[in-house]
This record gives structure tokens, sequence and C-alpha cells, in this order.
């Protein structure tokens, strides 16, 4: 593990987030990547997958499927992104719903500001479940060891957008919830001393007012109210931390952004089998094709500088703007942990494919110990606001009884 | 002090309703067993996918062993340090029936051994002094087949909650400390006091029947009613209060209260704080009896509102009903004071009935919890939360100090006496209770070496009782130490998980600035190659300036625990 960091501390210095440009000009569907031929997805994922490759681990690259948002979003983008604009200090003006930007000059200075809004607002339904489409209806999570022993736990998370919203019932606003972008609500489900715990969070739209986290412990029966910080605790044992949540769910403007160009990189945008298939013991998607993915990367700095990711890339596809990689430095400038995220069509009522996310890894390069979740979602619940509410923490039993 | 009660035959009768239940229970195992993928069930193939898909079982059986370490004790200076065994089975069913109906069903069985400390250290009384009989083998043991949790979710729209069935309500979010956790009693009986961390509240409250409902009427800003009906009725007596442990000196010889029960040298000439002796013999016998309330007339009623003012989360509430707490009770005057003799009484010897009774009142509560991020540029990132609780005319004993014939004013040497001022030794007095807590998030790398972004979660407390129009003599029910017009408690509470949260720690102390403390340190070790199982040290410790009053009543009864638990 000594060795790993040292190699990947120098990738650091001399590769990221230098990629090759053409890194990927030999690549075709039907290419077998491994140990002997690393180098030709070198800068195309993070550098510790970069690493297992060196060490043995091999894959098929496959032809990308295109599969872009839904039909009510592209007219919402089309109706109402011309009124959209940035503040001068990179707040986004007049946005409604759909992509704020429908075109982004990535020579505009403005640009980072512009795609990470993207980001924010792109499609993922009006409300959904995450978990919701895997076999077992809830996000199943393996938190992996160094040694390779895994403990395994079950969450439900049921998120609901109040703004931006394009397909369902009152829409692109819920009325009374203007000054709210979104709410999620996330209860542990397995194993049982954790069963019932269930965390309520709201985000406002007002860029200066924190996020609302409220915790109800089943085991004193109560209602605790989080400080904001504890955005940034470790949800162990895994190690996401809740701004890892969708990969980047943190407040968009307590942060600052630089656009660090267009790249292709590897991804699976059409993840075959929910769950992976995988070694016990070790993170890496077995039987697994891998794809070539063309993406926006963004740098994401924090204006506190007591945040806990002083640096962190995120590489997202230029179509849907889903994060496939995502790479965070420590304040040493030592790499620290490395996520990617495989996707997986799904359909809508109406039968549209749209893109969900699939399986999603997180490494933390330094402690050695990773986290494996399969999270795909169902779309367009119908829930209702009033499911997002103390009452319904009042009454989580145990087993973590969510409607 | 001499208290009698009830042995616990309850937790082993078996009834029809009771039969019934256990019959659920067994019924409920049998429909979640897995089956082959080819059986089918005699119900049928829509059933069986009914319960596969709508029934979730689970639960945890766990086993915690307790050795007293106090050093010099009386209660444990025996061979046998060993004061717990306790094993616990605990099954529970989630049950989806639609979707705007479920319900949570769980069962509680447990079973302690006799315990040697508890045979050869509880053999004294006083007053008479004489030998007692130990504790019923079963007293520890919980094997009614009545269920534990028994609650049925309705929910007839999204605004409207009905929730019906034996449940736990608890207002507020103090730690370790009880102050609008007054809707459940508490059974006080198998658990040592102050000691969140080796059994909390899920374990230590008595579920009651109850109906309970919330209407969201403003969802966006959280303003939600709740109001919830108790109707006592269907509990046994002795679940409608605390249930809890007293003194071992009865006068019927029988030791009933086991192994937190309060010390031997706690025991005063307890009837001397009610009257004096009617003869020459300066000797008065408590008869005391505990009145619990009775079926009819213990119905609790609750009501609160809840709502955001901005950052700012609030709520009113008010409950009428019986204060269930063992600690705000009082005795008061069963019958005038008569001369008794051998054998019930030392020659000559005064006796005097007394009845120990829970106040039924109404209490006005308050909460509020508000983040704080910043404070002039400095990082805070702590939330702030209070709560109150105010009891109107609640009432208190009272003694004079020192002790003095309320007809010549000749001290009877006795630090205390009865109140000649006030007859019935209960004066009301309008009392307010508050905690003031901070939450705050902090991450101490250097502690953290493998994850520097685990968080340390710390928690401090200010607990205060005010009684207004305070008077000198306001005393604890069970014995001479007065209450002051100010009651201050300071706790702390520290936790975080280590190497991927393997290795938890939690600390929780408590201080009372009147010289008493206790101190509950544990430490989890939840293995990474299986989640179902947790084993926990937790040590409980006491102590104080003397043991009676406060947390020095245990001051002789740190103990050491280790709990295994697995979950299924």
């Amino acid at each position: 593990m000594f060795f790993l960091k040292i190699m990947l501390g120098a990738a650091v210095l001399f590769f990221i987030p230098a990629q090759s440009p053409g890194a990927d000009s030999d690549l075709k569907p039907g290419d077998i990547i491994g140990p002997q031929n690393w180098q030709h997805v070198q800068g195309m994922v993070g550098e510790n997958l970069l690493y297992r490759i060196k060490q043995g681990y091999s894959f098929k690259i496959k032809q990308g499927r295109s599969i872009g948002p839904p039909k009510d979003y592209v007219l919402a983008t089309k109706h109402y992104s011309e009124q959209v604009g940035l503040s001068t200090n990179g707040e986004l003006l007049n946005y409604v719903a759909g992509q704020p930007f429908a075109e982004v000059n990535l020579k505009d200075p403005l640009a980072a500001q512009k795609l990470i809004w993207n980001f924010y607002w792109r499609w993922i339904g009006d409300d959904y479940k995450t978990g919701g489409g895997t076999g077992e209806g809830k996000i199943i999570r393996y938190a992996i060891e160094k040694d390779g022993s895994e403990r395994r736990a079950d969450v439900l998370h049921h998120t609901i957008k109040t703004r931006g919203r394009v397909s369902l019932g009152s829409r692109p606003i819920l009325q009374g919830y203007e000054h709210i972008d979104w709410m999620q609500l996330r209860a542990d489900e397995y194993p049982r001393d954790t069963a019932g715990t269930t965390t309520l969070e709201i985000r406002y739209g007002d860029p200066k007012r924190e996020d609302d986290l409220y915790v109800y412990v089943p085991s004193i029966r109560r209602v605790r109210r989080a400080p904001p910080i504890q955005r940034c605790a470790t949800i162990a044992p895994s190690e996401f931390n809740f701004d890892d949540i969708n990969t980047f769910n943190a407040k968009i403007s307590n942060f600052n952004y630089r656009f660090l160009g267009k790249f292709k990189m590897l991804g699976n945008l059409s993840q075959e089998r929910i769950p992976f298939q995988r070694k016990t013991g070790d993170y890496l998607p077995l039987n697994e094709s891998w794809e070539i993915v063309d993406s926006y990367a963004i740098e994401i700095t924090p204006k506190d500088p007591s945040y806990c990711y002083p640096r962190k890339v995120i590489y997202f596809d230029s179509q849907n703007y889903e994060v496939l990689w995502s790479m965070v430095w420590d304040a040493n400038g030592t790499y620290w942990k490395e996520q990617f995220a495989l996707r997986t069509p799904v359909k809508l009522a109406d039968g549209q494919e749209v893109l969900s996310v699939g399986s999603v890894v997180i490494n933390n390069v330094q402690n050695g110990r990773s986290t494996v979740v399969d999270a795909v979602r169902t779309y367009n619940q119908g829930y209702q606001p009033t499911l997002f509410t103390l009452a319904t923490l009042q009454t989580v039993m145990r087993g973590g009884s969510l409607r | 002090m001499a208290l009698s009660g009830q042995p616990r035959e309850y937790r082993q009768r078996t009834d029809v309703t009771g039969t019934f239940d256990l019959a659920l229970l067994v019924f409920l195992l049998l429909l979640v067993q897995p089956s082959s993928s080819t059986a089918q069930s005699i119900f049928g193939k829509n059933f069986d996918e009914f319960v596969n898909d709508n029934i979730k079982f689970s639960g945890f059986t766990e086993n915690t062993t307790g050795l007293a370490i106090s050093h010099g004790s009386h209660f444990f200076d025996t061979s046998n340090p060993f004061d717990m065994n306790r094993f616990t089975i605990q099954p529970e069913f989630n049950i989806k029936f639609r979707d705007d109906l479920t319900s949570f069903i769980s069962w509680r069985f447990v079973k302690e051994p006799r315990y040697s400390m508890e045979s050869k250290s509880r053999k004294q009384s006083v007053q008479p002094a004489a030998n007692g009989t130990p504790l019923v083998p079963t007293y520890y043991d919980e094997y009614s087949p009545v269920p534990w949790e028994a609650i049925l979710d309705y929910k007839p729209n999204d605004q409207l909650t009905v929730m019906w069935g034996r449940q736990f309500i608890s207002w507020g979010e103090a730690d370790g400390i009880r102050l609008l956790d007054l809707i459940n009693s508490q059974d006080s009986t198998f658990s040592p006091p102050v000691a969140p961390n080796l059994f909390n509240l899920d374990e230590t409250r008595i579920p009651s029947w109850m109906l309970r409902t919330l209407y969201t009427v403003e969802p966006e800003t959280n303003t939600i009613f709740e109001f919830f009906a108790l109707p006592g009725a269907l509990e046994k007596p002795k679940e409608r209060v605390d249930e809890f442990m007293g003194t071992n000196d009865t006068s019927d010889r029988t030791v009933k209260y086991g192994r937190w029960s309060a010390h031997p040298e706690t025991r005063i000439a307890f009837g001397r704080l009610f009257t004096n002796p009617l003869s020459a013999a300066a000797v008065v016998v408590p008869i005391t009896d505990r009145e619990l309330p009775g079926s009819a007339n213990s119905w609790k009623f609750g009501t609160r509102i809840l709502h955001n003012f901005g950052n700012l989360n609030a709520g009113l509430g008010y409950i009428w009903g019986y204060n269930p707490q063992a600690s705000d009770m009082v005795f008061k005057l069963a019958g005038a004071p008569s001369l008794c003799g051998p054998p019930a009484c030392p020659p000559g010897a005064t006796q005097l009935p007394l009845k120990l009774v829970n106040d039924r009142t109404s209490i006005y509560a308050a909460h509020f919890n508000y983040p704080i991020t910043e404070i002039l540029t400095l990082p805070v990132n702590t939330t702030v939360r209070g709560e109150m609780a105010f009891f109107p005319n609640k009432p208190y004993n009272i003694s004079d100090y020192p002790g003095r014939n309320c007809q010549t004013g000749a001290p009877t040497g006795l630090i205390a006496g009865p109140s000649c001022q006030h007859a019935s030794q209960v004066i009301e007095k309008n009392t307010l209770r508050y905690i003031l807590g901070f939450d705050r998030t902090t991450f101490i790398p250097f502690l953290h070496p493998d994850d520097p972004w685990r968080a340390f979660n710390l928690t401090f407390q200010l607990y205060q009782s005010i009684i207004f129009d305070h008077e000198d003599g306001i005393r604890v029910f069970s014995g001479a130490e007065r209450i002051n017009r100010f009651t201050t408690a300071l706790t702390f509470r520290v936790a975080t998980g280590y190497l991927g949260d393997t290795i938890l720690p939690d600390i929780f102390a408590l201080y009372d600035p009147e010289g008493y403390y206790a101190v509950n340190p544990a430490i989890t070790y939840a293995p990474p190659w299986n989640e179902r199982i947790r084993l926990s040290l937790i040590a409980a410790i006491y102590g104080g300036r003397n043991k009676f009053k406060s947390t020095g009543l245990f001051a002789e009864k740190d103990s050491l625990f280790l709990k295994l638990r697995y979950q299924f």
C-alpha cells in the first residue's frame, strides 16, 4: 500500500489531469485492456484503477450507446434556457427547469460555472428512489476493508425535486417550495442496530442558507439535528460523506470551479449486471466492458479552506452530465479517494429509456478501504412533499419502514 | 425506607390472550422461513409472494455479563462479584399490508439467573432487624407472549398518520437525561442508572398501548400537529409508572429488589422524617405501600405542535396524566400514627402508614433546535438545542432540619424530622426543568490517522431544575437529603469510530455540582467480516460526596459489563 501511495502521489505531480489527448486513439470495441497494454487507457481512468490494470485487471472495450435525457427535459431546456444567466458571483439566475445552459462555449471564461450548473440541474427525474431498480428495491452497500473483509448495509433513499420539475403533477415548482431545491430521506434498513436511522436532508435555493440535516435515532427514539459540517463527515463504515452522494452533492455556491477540458474517458453507461460480478473482498467489476465517453472535467476547490476536500476533480459525460469519475486529493496534495460510477439504462413509465446510476465504487487509496454501492434508481415515483418532513421521521419504526 | 411491591407475576402469566399472541409469533416465524424455489405453501402462490415481498424479519439476541468492580463494596464484596447475566432474544417483524398500512411487531424474551451476590448480601433488613429471603429466581425474566411493540401504522392521506398499538413516544432530544421523555414509563430494575451506553431508551422504556396521530399542516415549514391518547388500563399496574429498585429493608422480610436498589447505608430512621414517636420508645416503623395508578384513572393525553421558523425548529406541547418518573414520587400519609408492639414492632414503637404515589398532573413542554455555523466569522458548527418542562404545583416531601418535637420545639437529635408547618409532609411548588444542549461535530485529524474526516460527535448539556418559591426542607422522598432551589447537572458525551467503524468508543459522563458524578465509558468492536456481530465492553461508575443522593446512591455499585449482540 505504501508503494501504491508513492506511485499515486507521483501521478498527482506528473499526470493528473494532463491526459494525453490521443490516449484512446488506438482503442476500438472488442479490444482487451490489461497489464500488457495499460498505456492505452492511461489518463482515461483513475490512477488507482490504472494501477490495478497494471497488476492484472483486464476488461473489454465495448461500443457505446447514446441515451439522452427524456423529452420533457429537452423541451424544458428549449423553453427556459435562454432566460438563464449567471450573477457576478456565479449564482444561477432565472432558472426554471431543464438544462440551464443549452449550449456552453468551452472557451467561455464562465464555462466551468455553466457546466457545473448544468450538472447540478441535470435530469434525474422529478423524484427518484435510489436503489429502487435493484433486485431488492433498495441500496445495497458493501464496506470492504483492506484485507478483503466485507460488511453489508441496506439503505432506502428517496429524493424529491421541488424545483425544476418537468414531468409530474405540479411543475416546474411545487407550490410553497420555491425556496427549496430538493429534499432527501435516507433510511438504514440493515443491519438491525442501525435499522430505522433516518436522515432528512433539505437543500435550500438561497446560496447563503445551509442545508438542514435531521437524523432520527431509533435507539433513543428521537430526532436530532446535525450541524452543517456533518456533511463532511465520513458516513462510516463507507468511504462516502454526504457531499459524495451522487458523486458531488454539495452546495454549488460554496465552491470555486475550473474547467480542465474535454476528455475521452472510460466509462460504462450500460452496466451488464446489477450488482456486477466481483471477487469477494474486491471492488473491481468482472465481466463488465467499458466504453469511451466524451467527458468534461471540472476541478472543484472549496471557498472554505477548512472543507474536507481541498481539491476534487469530476469527469461527467457531455450528454447527460452524469459523473463517471471523481478524484480527490488531500491538503498535502496526496491522492486520496477515487470514485467511479457505472450507469445503466432504465425505463420510465411511458417507455422512454433514460440513464440511471448503476453501481458506484469509491476507494480510499490512503487507508485501503473501499465501498461498493448498487443504487439503480426508479424515477418519477410521484412522491408527495409531506413524505419529506419531520413527521415521517417521528413515525419511523425499527426496520426502517418507510413508504 | 421500606417499600413493598408486587412480584413480577405478570411476566410469567400466560392467559388466553397470551396464547393467541404466542401463536401469532409462531405463525409469523413460520411464514418467513426460507423455502425452496419449487416448494409452495398450503396458502398458495399469491400468499407466498405477499409474505416474501411484504414481511421482513429481523431482531437480535444478546448476552450481557456484568461484574461488580467496586472496592470495599458492602453489596458486592462477596466471593462472587457476578451481578448480571442477561440473555435476551428479540424477534421483530415489519409487515406491509398495503402502501398506506404497515405494522411492526416485536417480542422480548429475557432470562437471568439467580445471583449469588444478591442471595448473600440481600438477606438483611432493618426495622425490625431480621433475615429476609432472596429475590425470586425469575425476578428479571421476561417471557410474556404479549408483544413488546405492536404498532399499526395507517396513512389515510399524505398529511395524516395514525399509529395505534403498543409503542414508544419520546419528545425532546436530551441525551442520557430524562426531561420530556415522560410519556412511557421506564424499567429501572435491570439496568444501571445513567448508563445510556449499556441499555438505551429502546431497551429500558416500557412501551404503552396508545393512539398516536400526526397531522402535517404545512409540510414546507414542517408544521406538524401531534396528539396521543394512552388509556393506561391496558397496561399492568406496575407498567403505568416507572418500575424501580427500592431498598430491601422490608418489614415482611422478603427481599423484593435487586442489584440497583439503594444502599443499606442509606437506611435512616425513615419513619422519623414523617412523625415523631408517640411514646418514649424512639422508634417509628413506617408501613409503606406504593399506590399504583388505577385502571380507570390512568389515562394520559398529550398534544404538540412543531414548526420551523427559518432555521429554528421549535415545538410546544402539553401532557396530562401521571408523571411516571420514580424520582418525582412522594410519600403521602395514609393514616394517623399509632402505637404498636411486638412482633410487628419493637416494644413501644410507633407505626405510621405511608403511601408512595406518582403525581397526576399537567406538564407543559417546549423544545427547539438551531444550527449555528459561525459566530463573528469564527466557525462554530454546533447545533444548539433546548427543552423545557414545567410542572405546576409539583409535590415534594418536606421536613424540618434539624428534627424537633413540634409541640415543645426540643431537638430530637436527628438530622431531620417531620415538618411542623406542613402537617401533610407534602408541599406543592411550581417547578421548571430545562436542558441546554450543544451538539458539535469535530474533526481531530491526528487522532484519526486513517480517516481524518471521521467525526468526533461531542455533546455537552446543562440540565437545571428550578423550584419556584422554594422552601428550606424540601427533600428527596426516600431520605433526608434536601433538594435545593436549583439542581444542576452537566453532561458530556464523545463518540467516534476507528478503523472503518470497527472500533467504536463512546463515553458519557455526568457531573452534579453538589458533588456527584457518573461515568459510562464503552468500547464496541464491530468485526469487519460480519455486520451482524457487536461486542461491547462497558463500565458504569458512580461516586459522590455521600451515598444518599443523586448518583452517590450507587457509589458502591460500579460494574463492568461485556455485551455480545448478534443481529438477525
